[in-house]
């Protein structure tokens, strides 16, 4: 068996092209006493599920993108695996003044780009100066910016329009918000990379990416010598190379199959709950979804432990808010229970007369959707609403949401780290991702005052007071948070799920010979 | 011949420049906003509107044809809305992974429809017919991807004898390479190699009956020369004509296989483009499959007239 694995490994394992002279042999041994694989001190290969569509961290939107990048750049502050508190990265420390306009970051010492030039606070200038002035994807984290500047080589001054108490999370949550080099040609960002991060891109092609350690990082020298991406988006084929040790991790795991890894002796599953939140929403310029006691029918009628349990096999935590349990800003509000009496008073109250037909808008691209979708259907058909599920892919799906083209919808979303990022944009009036078209003054205000407040305490007090808010009107219809779910092999050491489902490989080590 | 190639070719450009023109009004007409989708869930309108104008999408339709069109002529077919990468560039990356596949299928293809093709026809309704009608049947309604995924458990999983998935170009490695074509190659070529067993069959039976063969053999030629001489030639022209129809369609890549097998060729490249509504990687590889068809039906019917000399050009 062994004999076997290691003869797939020689075999299977892809020896990127040699491109920007590959260092076979030349890295250092760490003495973990890995086989040397193709950069040398054990090579370890990440199955993900998609190609990254590009690897420019300021326009890229997707998640196998950030899968890769999350390991080649940095930024000034990172989340907290677990608590996603904002920790010290490139900036060490940071002070607000006392009216919260000016934020001063420290920077660390002694960081170099992966090319070789050294870091200083002229490449956080031109990172930010960049997203801000080409209103790049995520243009909208600065918004409350006024300038960012850099008295000297190592601070960054950032100065505000408007107390922005979350600004760390903004500039920290993800690595969109990455620390390029300021002579970084922008025209080869898609395709090419210099961070400051563990790993350097060493070579990609369309089935697969590889970085290689990156020797003069700043931090904790990483224990691998390189990790390579590569795509399967078929689960049995990801799961098999698993289990044949032509890969060592995957996070292409269905909920369904979760259960038969929990008791398999030769893989380490890891399961958190994530960040992620999945919901429904109901069209509120649209009658009768314009009627709260439409959308409260709705939800008294919804029976969500069913819908998780069927959507998600037990890989999901039902929650009728957006924030999951173990957040610090989680809020115990729960108001809605299955009633369906209760759902059907409230629709007599509203003189909507059964049985009524609501279109729910689901996306192939994120199958889940369709399958919560047809438990909906049955869940509501007591009620005298005929569910009409509409299924389409992703590009027709956002054309139809952004022109309000639905009765309902069904998505979720993903990587969010602080309470602004969950409620803000898609509850108040007019925001950027309220394409549900709520409005309600109370809700406003709310998240208008917690946007500014500096203390913490009286900003949870205020998201909470906002989140009942939303939950009592049926803004969105929340369902549950999923658990972030990857295996890797027995052995290896160094590695754990984020909340965030951000993947970190730069502590990761593979098991030494002999204990595998 | 000459005349006939000539004039080939000229319809051919007229087929290209309709197929172009069918293509752009096509991706623009489905619904769906490449910049919609590029901003994902977090949607801003102002980036929204850079975004738009920076691709060029605020022109007329019409114009951005144009545009695009004589670019094109130039072989410039632009980038991709995705990667910025030159299209060409994309499509000439993923040329090496479909026509290996491609190759290798029509391999295996082959191999399963002539010797069982001929077989059966030899013996009608014998065990060995019926068989094999089965199997082609069989071949041709299962599922790819199911065939697929089942050929992963057992090939890759229970016996380890080839890779779960992905690609390993010849240029790096052959033996990785032949290591990770076999898979793909057996499922793709299996549902090809149904349709040409059937095939193979008919044409065997109705070069079988052809009076020159009636003849030959009423001039006492022995069963096994009437074969290969007077019935195989004949059986295969035909035979040819599919072939080169099913490479064109192998060559503008199989997606579902390609999924399974995370196999980056054209067929990936096209979905993922259609899924991103990537409109120039979307025309330039729908004009590229075009393009092929329309050489390999050229090909083909120029190789008929060589080997038929009842066709005259």
């Amino acid at each position: 068996m062994r004999r076997r694995a290691l003869l797939a490994a020689l075999t299977a394992s892809p020896l990127v092209a040699a491109s920007a002279g590959c260092s076979v042999g030349e890295s250092v041994d760490t003495g973990n006493g890995n086989a040397a694989g193709p950069a040398g001190g054990g090579a370890f290969v990440a199955a993900i599920s998609a190609q990254p569509d590009q690897l420019d961290p300021h326009k890229t939107t997707a998640y196998a993108s950030f899968q890769v990048l999350e390991n080649v750049y940095d930024t000034l502050v990172v989340p907290n695996g677990k608590t996603l508190e904002m920790e010290p990265s490139l900036a060490t420390q940071w002070d607000t003044s006392p009216d919260g306009l000016t934020w001063t970051f420290r920077l660390v010492e002694g960081v170099t780009f992966h090319d070789g030039t050294p870091f200083t606070a002229a490449d956080v200038v031109f990172s930010y100066r960049r997203i801000i002035d080409q209103e790049l994807a995520n243009s909208a984290r600065f918004a409350t910016v006024a300038d960012v500047t850099a008295p000297d080589d190592r601070t960054v001054v950032i100065t505000l329009k408007r107390p922005t108490p979350n600004l760390l999370s903004r500039i920290g949550a993800f690595k969109g918000m990455a620390i390029l080099s300021k002579d970084v040609d922008e025209s080869t960002l898609a395709t090419k990379a210099n961070g400051t991060g563990p790993f350097a891109l060493q070579g990609s092609s369309a089935s697969e990416i590889s970085l290689e350690r990156f020797d003069d990082y700043w931090s904790r020298a990483p224990k691998l010598g390189g990790v390579t991406f590569q795509f399967l988006p078929e689960p049995a084929a990801a799961l098999t190379a698993l289990t044949t040790d032509q890969v060592q991790w995957t996070d292409n795991v269905p909920p369904q199959r979760v259960a038969s890894f929990e008791d398999d002796e030769s893989v380490d599953l890891g399961r958190v709950a994530s960040v992620d939140y999945w919901y429904l929403a109901m069209n509120c310029a649209k009658a009768p979804f314009d009627r709260v006691e439409v959308r409260r029918a709705v939800a008294f009628a919804v029976d969500r432990d069913a819908l998780t349990e069927a959507a998600k096999f037990g890989t999901a935590r039902p929650n009728q808010t957006a924030i999951p349990q173990g957040s610090e800003w989680y809020y115990d509000y729960a108001p809605f229970r299955t009633d369906l009496d209760e759902a059907k008073r409230l629709l007599q109250q509203a003189g909507v007369s059964t049985p009524l037909t609501m279109g729910v808008m689901v996306t192939s691209d994120y199958p889940e959707t369709v399958t919560a979708a047809q438990v909906l259907a049955s869940q509501l058909e007591p009620l005298g609403i005929t569910v009409k599920i509409e299924t389409e892919d992703f590009a027709t799906w956002l054309d139809r949401q952004g022109r309000g083209d639905f009765d309902a919808f069904m998505l979720g979303w993903l990587g969010n780290v602080d309470p602004a990022d969950f409620y803000e944009e898609q509850h108040r009036t007019g925001g950027a991702n309220n394409y549900q078209k709520y409005s309600n003054p109370t809700t406003d205000d709310l998240l208008d005052r917690a946007a500014v407040e500096p203390d913490k305490t009286a900003r949870k007090t205020l998201y909470e007071q906002a989140a009942q808010q939303i939950v009592d009107d049926v803004s969105y219809l929340f369902l549950y948070n999923p658990d972030a779910v990857q295996v890797w092999k027995k052995g290896i050491t160094g590695y754990e799920v984020r909340v965030d489902k951000a993947v970190d490989f730069d502590t990761l080590a593979l098991p030494t010979r002999g204990d595998s | 011949m000459t005349g006939l190639a000539v004039r080939r070719t000229l319809q051919a450009l007229v087929v290209l420049v309709g197929v172009s023109i069918a293509t752009f009004a096509l991706v623009h007409l489905v619904p769906g906003d490449p910049v919609r989708l590029a901003l994902g869930t977090r949607f801003d309108q102002g980036t929204y509107d850079a975004l738009r104008a920076r691709a060029g999408l605020d022109q007329p339709l019409v114009a951005q044809y144009f545009s695009w069109f004589g670019h094109a002529l130039t072989g410039d077919l632009g980038v991709s809305f995705r990667s910025g990468d030159p299209v060409t560039l994309l499509i000439l990356e993923r040329l090496p992974a479909t026509a290996s596949l491609a190759g290798a299928s029509i391999l295996v293809a082959l191999l399963i429809a002539v010797p069982l093709g001929t077989a059966s026809a030899l013996r009608p309704r014998s065990v060995l017919d019926g068989a094999g009608t089965v199997l082609s049947q069989i071949g041709i309604s299962v599922p790819e991807f199911w065939m697929g995924i089942m050929l992963i458990l057992v090939f890759a999983g229970t016996l380890g004898w080839f890779p779960a998935g992905g690609y390993v170009p010849l240029s790096e490695d052959p033996v990785g390479w032949v290591r990770s074509l076999v898979l793909p190659a057996v499922t793709t070529g299996l549902v090809s190699g149904s349709v040409l067993t059937r095939f193979t069959r008919s044409s065997v039976l109705e070069a079988l009956s052809a009076e020159h063969v009636r003849t030959a053999r009423a001039k006492g030629l022995g069963a096994r020369a009437v074969l290969n001489w007077h019935v195989l030639r004949n059986a295969l022209l035909p035979l040819v004509t599919v072939t080169g129809v099913q490479l064109a369609y192998l060559l503008s890549g199989v997606v579902v296989v390609e999924i399974v097998f995370a196999w980056p060729g054209l067929g990936q490249l096209a979905l993922q483009s259609v899924q991103a509504r990537d409109y120039p990687v979307l025309q330039g590889a729908v004009l590229l499959f075009a393009l092929v068809f329309l050489v390999l039906n050229l090909v083909v019917d120029l190789l008929y007239s060589a080997l038929d000399p009842r066709i005259s050009a």
